[in-house]
């Protein structure tokens, strides 16, 4: 795929891979699941071009846990995979999140549970992304909604995998990925690097401070000790002291937690003077933004946010917009999840829930309709 | 090449006696003092028959003994050196502690 | 800062001491086999030392490498090898060394463990055989003897058990061996050989663990007699192939039992098909 700044027809799979190769991204591990196979299809033809690696592993936990090791080694990794697999790769993203290994997950949603309906979309996985795996640990998921967004939020995906050491969660669905439209494909974009240790190594804390950008990959004399236990500030583990252990649990949750003002982005459209507000994310947002249009014509005073960052959520921007508007809709392709966030951070103002299942898109008019029953 | 001592850790040792099994000249014994874990410690009995043939050496799972020769006086301090570097490290992290 | 009164010099040039003692019981071949990798390193020289990575599982035998003064990753549970595929994938120059233990290596681990041998990825695997479930506290293994007790087999083991050097040997590693606690000599040459072998190398060490599988199965608690029953009923390969079936039964076949260099080594394969595919594209 060719067009550096021109506007060109291009395929959301294709616009995916682009990305993460001009943001750096150097290894790919995957493994065939409908609807991101195509993913790994493009990555296994365009990575050997740029001297990346490619390998397609035995199963999806064995994939996350070979991009960890890459990513461990200096190299910026990414597995792509649907809902089962995402399941299958719980336990590795809390390692990840652990040993604070900047690593980028993509999750090509489907209609769930289990095996689902195979070539459907779907949003269900939401709350799976934040909360999938045990224990405390905090993480950064994003949503795209158009293909020139997939380029631009998977450029964005890798930074903040960089700046925050965390592994980050790309949410798309099976319409997306498979979607074709106009998009801009830029000839660079800005791309945060990993950033060298500057002291020596027998003075290198690998774990101090709120964050630690300075990574060093495995190899390279620094006597790194990665855990998966709960560890201290050089990894050793802390065993039975619960005074060290909660303060090393609220370090890896403010560390995306506290730092929500600088991560969460959204986008708003006529939200100047709107008193109801639709918050859409995903595919369902294109749905929303036409009602909106709709109901702009008819007189309702109605604005859309978009969510950009589902996770960390943005408490506070919501707190805000529920003291301008009446009412909150909440478009989404699963049974009403990140509804449940809104509405809790809505405080009293109403919540209406608009969910579409069994694999179909909303239309404009399943949209409207909410927005008639609050105006 | 002459063995000068045989040095046996008193904070490493746990007290499982593969050293006592494997020495096949008698060397070690078991011994009557009891470390900080309450274990007996192993005690060189008839250092005059030490071959340096450094069986117990092998034997042992916790890096407790070392049979000490002129070669070794050596390695001892060489390896002593790398050690006290690596600490600076571990020094760092205690500094932070005590500052929290 | 407390400090040791004393260390044996390995330790102290190779080991994090301020993590010392180790957190293994008294008497655990584990200690014997980090000595007997430290031995081999010493022996190799400070360029293969200063190149090495270790990778381990989870279970007894995964603490083995974060006592090493080196990079060590302490991974999940049978996800060691993926793993130390990335980091061999990305890092071609580098020596891989994984430790794992019999059920994080054959029971959750089985799968990467065959597809790893498959690939014939240079890493070298050393598996710490002390067939039980020994951290978590005398639960059966895969590798447990038939009809004995464990925690969890109350009533006997009824499951027959895995022979590693069989399997490695059918999925297409390429440097086999096997030894004991008891073989030391033998064991660091074969630690030595396997991590200058391009390919996938699996070392099975049959190890003590006198808290469990002393206790439960051989009712040898003491390190001592555990040590003396596994030199009195080890056979070398040359040896067991001209005894049979019966005079077997038992008995641990020790030795090395491949060493072929006739299949390439993944990573030198994909980096030479990449340099073809720059050139082409």
């Amino acid at each position: 795929m060719s067009g550096k700044g021109e506007r060109k027809l291009v395929i959301g799979y294709d616009a995916l891979t682009d990305a993460a190769i001009m943001a750096g991204c150097r290894f790919f591990a995957g493994y065939p699941i409908t609807p991101a196979t195509e993913i790994a299809e493009e990555m296994a033809r365009k990575l050997p071009k740029v001297g990346g690696i490619f390998i397609q592993m035995e199963d999806e936990m064995a994939s996350l846990m070979a991009a960890i090791g890459a990513s461990l080694s200096g190299l910026k990794a990414m597995t792509a995979t649907s809902g089962p697999g995402f399941s299958l790769m719980q336990e590795a993203i809390g390692f990840a999140a652990i040993t604070e290994t900047p690593v980028v997950i993509v999750d090509a949603q489907r209609v769930g549970p289990s095996t689902g309906m195979v070539t459907m979309p779907a949003q269900g996985d939401v709350i799976q992304a934040r909360f999938g795996s045990h224990g405390d640990y905090s993480i950064i998921a994003i949503a795209p909604s158009s293909v020139q967004d997939i380029f631009e939020h998977t450029v964005m995906a890798f930074n903040y995998s960089e700046l925050y050491r965390t592994p980050v969660i790309l949410l798309l669905d099976e319409i997306l990925v498979h979607l074709r439209e106009p998009a801009v494909i830029p000839d660079k974009m800005e791309v945060v690097e990993r950033m060298k240790p500057s002291v020596p190594p027998e003075e290198f804390i690998p774990y101090g401070g709120e964050i630690q950008r300075e990574m060093p990959s495995v190899g390279d004399g620094y006597n790194l000790l990665i855990e998966s236990v709960l560890h201290d500030e050089i990894g050793r583990r802390i065993g039975t002291d619960s005074i060290k252990g909660s303060r090393m649990i609220k370090r890896l949750w403010n560390k995306i937690e506290g730092n929500v003002e600088k991560i969460a982005k959204e986008e708003f459209f006529m939200m100047d003077d709107a008193d109801i507000a639709i918050v859409a994310y995903g595919s369902p947002f294109r749905s929303a933004i036409k009602a909106a249009k709709i109901a702009r014509s008819m007189g309702i005073r109605v604005g859309v946010v978009k969510l950009i960052t589902l996770w960390p959520f943005h408490d506070s921007m919501i707190r805000r917009v529920s003291e301008q508007v009446k009412a909150f809709v909440v478009p989404e392709m699963n049974m009403g999840k990140m509804a449940r966030e809104v509405k809790r951070a809505a405080g009293e103002k109403r919540v209406i829930s608009v969910p579409k299942l069994g694999g179909s898109l909303h239309t404009p008019e399943d949209i409207l309709s909410a927005v008639k029953e609050v105006a | 090449m002459k063995v000068i001592e045989i040095r046996i850790s008193q904070d490493l040792c746990k007290g499982c006696f593969l050293c006592v099994w494997a020495c096949p000249y008698k060397v070690i014994d078991v011994g009557k003092e009891r470390n900080y874990r309450g274990v007996n410690v192993p005690i060189v009995a008839k250092l005059e028959e030490c071959r340096a043939c450094r069986l117990c050496e092998y034997r042992c799972p916790d890096f407790a003994i070392q049979i000490i020769t002129d070669k070794d006086v050596e390695l001892l301090r060489e390896a002593e050196q790398i050690e006290l570097r690596w600490q600076r490290r571990v020094e760092l992290v205690e500094e932070m502690e005590v500052s929290e | 800062m407390r400090r040791l009164d004393f260390a044996h010099y390995l330790a102290k040039k190779y080991m994090r001491t301020e993590m010392l003692p180790h957190a293994f019981c008294p008497g655990c071949g584990i200690g014997i086999i980090q000595r007997a990798v430290l031995m081999a390193f010493e022996e190799l020289g400070e360029e293969e030392w200063n190149r090495t990575v270790f990778v381990s599982g989870i279970g007894c035998s995964g603490w083995t490498p974060t006592y090493f003064r080196r990079d060590a990753i302490h991974a999940l549970h049978g996800r060691a090898l993926p793993l130390a595929t990335g980091i061999k994938l990305a890092r071609p120059d580098l020596n891989v060394v994984v430790f794992m233990g019999d059920g994080d290596s054959m029971a959750i681990g089985g799968n990467h463990l065959i597809h790893a041998a498959r690939r014939n990825i240079g890493i070298t695997s050393i598996v710490v055989n002390n067939m039980i479930y020994s951290l978590t506290g005398g639960q059966l293994a895969p590798t447990t003897p038939m009809y004995s007790y464990t925690n969890t087999s109350p009533y006997g083991n009824i499951e027959p058990n895995f022979d590693l050097i069989e399997l490695m040997k059918a999925s297409g590693a390429t440097y086999l061996a096997r030894w004991t606690t008891w073989h030391f000599i033998q064991l660091k040459n074969s630690v030595k050989k396997a991590i200058k072998h391009k390919g996938f190398s699996v070392i099975e060490v049959i190890s003590q663990c006198p808290t469990y599988t002393g206790r439960y199965i051989l009712r040898k608690p003491d390190p001592r007699d555990y040590m003396q029953w596994m030199k009195d009923n080890s056979v070398l390969f040359d040896v067991a192939k001209k005894m049979d079936k019966k005079e077997l039964e038992g008995k641990i076949v020790v030795g090395e039992f491949l060493d072929r260099d006739d299949r390439p080594e993944f990573s030198e394969l994909y980096w030479s098909l990449i340099k073809k595919k720059e050139v082409e594209a």
